[in-house]
């Protein structure tokens, strides 16, 4: 499809600047337009995001992402709520989007959104947006669709806290995304690390023990993770063996339940800075994309042509622009 | 002495005698304590033997009627009791020390017990006289029930106060009553049931005797204040099996676990509210036959029989039963007891080795189950990492898949529809009991007059004497009491105690959960979900939550677990939610539809702010809003006129037909907006 460059409709560039100042609705409109598989869904987010990014004065805002990470039933959404209440009543000039993805039915494709429970507390503030996604049957962890609100996101949010759908060593695509990420264990046993040692432990920033809601399940589980992790060198270690510093060794210990190392935890995220090349998760959703509709045979024409290689650091162009230029070089070297 | 005869029942002289029935008691309450009063008054003229206090919603889940979530509920499930002022009317010319009083109390039964103690207090009464039953069991209510306030460990806690003070100081008083009734509605199966339940006596007796606050004789006699509360359902041998089942696994586990040396504290003592879930709105008259059957399960079997039994009436799947409807099930039970030869045999089933086989197996699975919950920490891990719930979700899911397909025969409802309308439908009142609106400003005006009188210094002091009290970890019992006293309200000391121990959400169970329905009709709603998709770019999304107080959730359980297996996208929202949440949880997941569930009577003035939080977001119009619960047919034509798109009923059985439904009323609202 060609993309054209006119600016956005006025029925969007009110709605846009209604979310701006965080109406609810508004925003949630424009997450669909985002989520939306609608073909013609993207010359209008073309045009939004190309509005947002060239207004610099009006769109200041680029979210700082978290990603959380980690096997169900690990207390990923308790704690997220716990952090966000934290960190908006001692931050309240802050705002927080939470997308917190769930698996989607392989027989039907529905699903069952069930994190928003954990919320409860949440949703009648005006700094604090919360979004159920379907993992619409991708591997990875994050749903295309997640990327897609992201966008939009961080224009309009300082905080976007992305919840995986925590299948454990899927859950990958989450670091192309994120400045920060956390993985989120319960408090464990010596051979559970031993498992979790290759993979998905290589990908976190931090760690995020939760549950702790005891001391002497804080301890024993900070001394079995810290000597996992120093046995596989993955992170340099400065606590010196002190549970009570572990924060040191990027090891948090928590307990939504008792409230215990949140309040460190939320200062911890609030200082986190952008680190993450924007442009390289839309290189990486694009080659995603690419290898879905042509697979690696497609992957292959772009890695010959130099000026699509090019876009993988590109931050002018749009998402749309970049995967339009990527179908065109396929198709005409298929043609 | 004349030849014992095997079919007779031998007195201590070896005469032959019949027994004594049962406790004949109704569930009751409504409206507000002048009017339970009255009620609970003629009832005991008319025979009942006992009073089964039902409390209203913000009552059970510790709010005050003068509260905005407790106001839609004031009245409507049972009677609203905010003080002691209350309790005197409640219980004005009713004799505390003679009569049985079962209250239906738990996430606040702790309090309901202070004013209880605080009445017979001021009336002069020694409290050694008190005989009754706080319900007081909040793992069913985690799992099935949804009155629960505190989290799982310091609701035990409180039980474990209330165990503590009982035994000696209201030594006939039941603190807690172990419920498999609730389990069974929400889709237990008999193992289920027996195994549930046990664990959840297990937790507590477990939880008492660590607190170590008992002599091993006042440990015993405490195992046997435990008493059980179940539910019987249309498989009537197999619920009198279970039954038999119960006596003997409690037999065992008292001697086992507790090394209970008495055999009259090891007796399973337990009362009986037959099964509601089973009655059928189509063709209610039916109910009445069903109530009879199940009673024979809790009856026929003397050494299994039930100490109380209390009946549903035959119309409560249409709405609350009227007083009439109610004398109708007592009636059932007095021609049972005093017109047929029940009651003048001994065990009819003993040495059968049907029976006996039957029973073993319920046995040899119940254990396995308990094992299997007490090798994974316990009752209260059950609770927290959500086993006990999801079981019971799939267990419900599997009952109503096979309503649906038809394998399992509900006369009525499934099979043989036709029939001609029930004329005790066309009474002047519908059939059905309404609470007048208006009687709630009686509750509310006593409330403002006690609030008005009372010693406001004294008030504060009482709270801040509970507040320290369960700070330091100690026994609440007095000061609750002193609170009592004090004319405290029911909302203060919940909120109180919610300020110490904070409050729970428990884990769903519908995670996960598919349905076993493959039909031409699930073949039609997929094609119109695919039809969405297209036209739409993505998934029909749809908010499911319970707004109020009612924690009864099963059927927003099943429509979840049903439109997930259609093909949507389920926000499941949970329960206890305020009409404001549901409309913000719509509005930021920009969901298609909304679906509620209220079974309280609660339906007009919750579907009210319902619309009036849309229309604050301008989505009034937007975002189509369906129903399901326990509606009376004659509110229906109202709750469309506010803007309702439809109401189901529990006559709306076949899920399929309620999803082909609902994606026709997303279609209708999409083409509209265009």
């Amino acid at each position: 499809m060609t993309l054209t460059n006119e600016l956005p409709s006025k029925e969007l560039l009110d709605q846009l600047l209604a979310a701006r100042a965080y109406k609810k609705w508004p925003i949630a409109k424009l997450i669909s337009l985002f989520e939306s598989a609608l073909p013609e869904k993207q010359q209008q987010r073309h045009q939004l995001v190309k509005f947002m990014s060239e207004n610099p004065t009006q769109f200041p805002k680029r979210s700082r992402v978290i990603g959380f990470t980690g096997t169900p039933g690990a207390g990923k959404s308790s704690l997220i709520a716990e952090l966000c209440q934290t960190i908006l009543a001692t931050n309240p000039e802050l705002s927080i989007a939470v997308l917190a993805v769930d698996p989607s039915s392989q027989v039907s494709g529905g699903s069952i959104l069930g994190d928003r429970t954990r919320m409860h507390n949440g949703c009648k503030q005006s700094h604090l947006y919360f979004r159920s996604q379907a993992s619409n049957l991708e591997l990875g962890g994050i749903a295309q669709t997640t990327f897609q609100a992201t966008r939009l996101l961080r224009y309009l949010f300082d905080f976007i806290f992305i919840e995986t759908v925590g299948i454990g060593q899927s859950e990958i695509d989450i670091q192309h995304m994120s400045d920060q990420t956390y993985l989120v264990m319960q408090p464990l046993a010596g051979d559970q690390i031993q498992f979790m040692k290759c993979g998905i432990m290589e990908i976190p920033d931090c760690f995020v023990v939760n549950k702790c809601d005891e001391e002497v399940l804080a301890r024993t589980s900070y001394y079995m993770l810290r000597s996992a992790l120093k046995q596989a060198r993955i992170v340099e270690l400065d606590a010196r063996d002190d549970f009570r510093k572990s924060a040191k060794d990027n090891i948090f210990l928590t307990s939504a339940h008792t409230g215990m190392g949140i309040p460190e935890l939320a200062n911890h995220i609030v200082s986190i800075e952008n680190k993450q090349q924007w442009q390289n998760s839309e290189w990486f959703y694009l080659t995603k994309a690419i290898t879905q509709d042509y697979g690696r045979f497609g992957l292959a024409i772009l890695k010959k042509n130099p000026q699509i290689m090019r876009l993988a650091d590109n931050d002018s162009l749009t998402f749309e622009e970049k995967s339009a230029m990527a179908q065109l070089s396929i198709q005409q070297s298929i043609l | 002495m004349s030849e014992h005869k095997a079919h007779q029942i031998l007195d201590k002289e070896g005469k032959a005698t019949i027994d004594r029935p049962w406790i004949f008691r109704t569930y009751a309450g409504h409206t507000n304590v002048r009017a339970s009063n009255e009620l609970y008054r003629s009832n005991l003229q008319k025979g009942q033997t006992g009073l089964s206090i039902a409390f209203d919603l913000a009552t059970q889940c510790g709010y005050s009627s003068d509260e905005d979530i407790a106001r839609p509920e004031i009245g409507k499930v049972g009677v609203p009791i905010n003080t002691l002022d209350d309790f005197a009317i409640l219980f004005d010319q009713l004799a505390m020390d003679e009569i049985n009083t079962s209250m239906t109390i738990n996430g606040t039964s702790m309090w309901l017990l202070s004013l209880y103690i605080a009445l017979a207090e001021e009336r002069g009464i020694d409290l050694k006289t008190l005989q009754g039953t706080t319900q007081n069991d909040l793992i069913k209510e985690f799992l099935a029930r949804g009155t629960y306030v505190f989290p799982p460990d310091q609701s035990i806690k409180l039980i474990v106060d209330m165990y503590e003070y009982c035994l000696n100081n209201i030594p006939k008083w039941n603190p807690s009553n172990v419920c498999s009734y609730h389990l069974q509605e929400a889709g237990a199966t008999p193992v289920q049931e027996l195994s549930y339940s046990l664990i959840t006596a297990i937790t507590v007796l477990d939880a008492i005797k660590e607190r170590n606050c008992f002599s091993e004789e006042d440990f015993e006699r405490c195992v046997g204040r435990v008493s059980f509360f179940v539910n019987a359902g249309m498989r009537f041998i197999e619920e009198m099996c279970k039954m038999r089942a119960f006596t003997e696994l409690w037999d065992e586990i008292c001697q086992q676990r507790y090394g209970v040396k008495n055999p009259k504290y090891r007796r399973f003592r337990y009362g009986v509210q037959v099964n509601s879930l089973g009655l059928t709105e189509e063709q209610p008259e039916n109910n009445a036959w069903r109530i009879i059957i199940e009673s024979l399960g809790v009856t026929l079997s003397r050494n299994a029989r039930c100490r109380a039994l209390q009946l549903p009436a035959w119309n409560e799947a249409l709405s609350l039963p009227r007083p009439w409807d109610q004398q109708w099930s007592l009636r059932l039970q007095q021609i049972l007891a005093y017109e047929t030869d029940l009651l003048e045999y001994p065990d009819l089933f003993d040495g059968s080795p049907v029976i006996a086989s039957k029973v073993a197996d319920l046995k040899a699975q119940a254990l396995e189950e308990i094992q299997k919950i007490l090798d994974s920490g316990g009752g209260i891990e059950a609770i927290k990492n959500g086993y006990m719930k999801s079981q019971l979700v799939i267990s419900q899911v599997q009952r109503m898949s096979k309503i649906n397909t038809g394998e399992q025969v509900v006369v009525g409802k499934n099979r043989w529809t036709d029939g001609i309308d029930s004329p005790l439908l066309s009474a002047a009142d519908g059939g059905v009991f309404k609470v007048d609106p208006e009687s709630a400003a009686e509750t509310l005006q006593a409330l403002e007059e006690t609030k008005r009188q009372r010693d406001s210094e004294k008030v504060e002091q009482c709270l801040a004497q509970l507040v320290a009290d369960a700070k330091a970890g100690t026994n609440l019992m007095a000061a609750s009491i002193a609170c009592a006293h004090a004319r405290v309200t029911t909302g203060e000391w919940a909120h109180a105690l919610r300020g110490v121990f904070g409050e729970y959400r428990p884990p769903t169970g519908v995670e996960g959960q598919s349905l076993n329905i493959e039909n031409d009709k699930l073949k039609d709603v997929r094609a119109k979900v695919e039809n969405f998709i297209e036209t739409q770019g993505r998934r029909p999304r749809i908010v499911v939550g319970k707004p109020g107080l009612d924690g009864h959730s099963n059927g927003a359980e099943m429509i979840s677990v049903a439109a997930r297996h259609a093909g949507f996208d389920v926000i499941y929202f949970g329960i206890r939610l305020s009409a404001v949440d549901i409309v913000q949880s719509a509005i930021e997941e920009d969901v298609d539809v909304i679906g509620i569930s209220l079974l309280s009577g609660s339906h007009n003035e919750i579907i009210d702010q319902l619309f009036s939080a849309l229309k604050e977001e301008g989505a009034e119009k937007s975002i189509p809003v369906i129903l399901g619960g326990i509606i009376p047919q004659y509110d229906i034509p109202t709750l469309m006129d506010k803007g309702i798109k439809q109401v189901f009923t529990p006559k709306d059985y076949d899920l399929m037909d309620i999803m082909n439904n609902i994606m026709d009323i997303v279609m209708a609202s999409k083409n509209e907006v265009v």
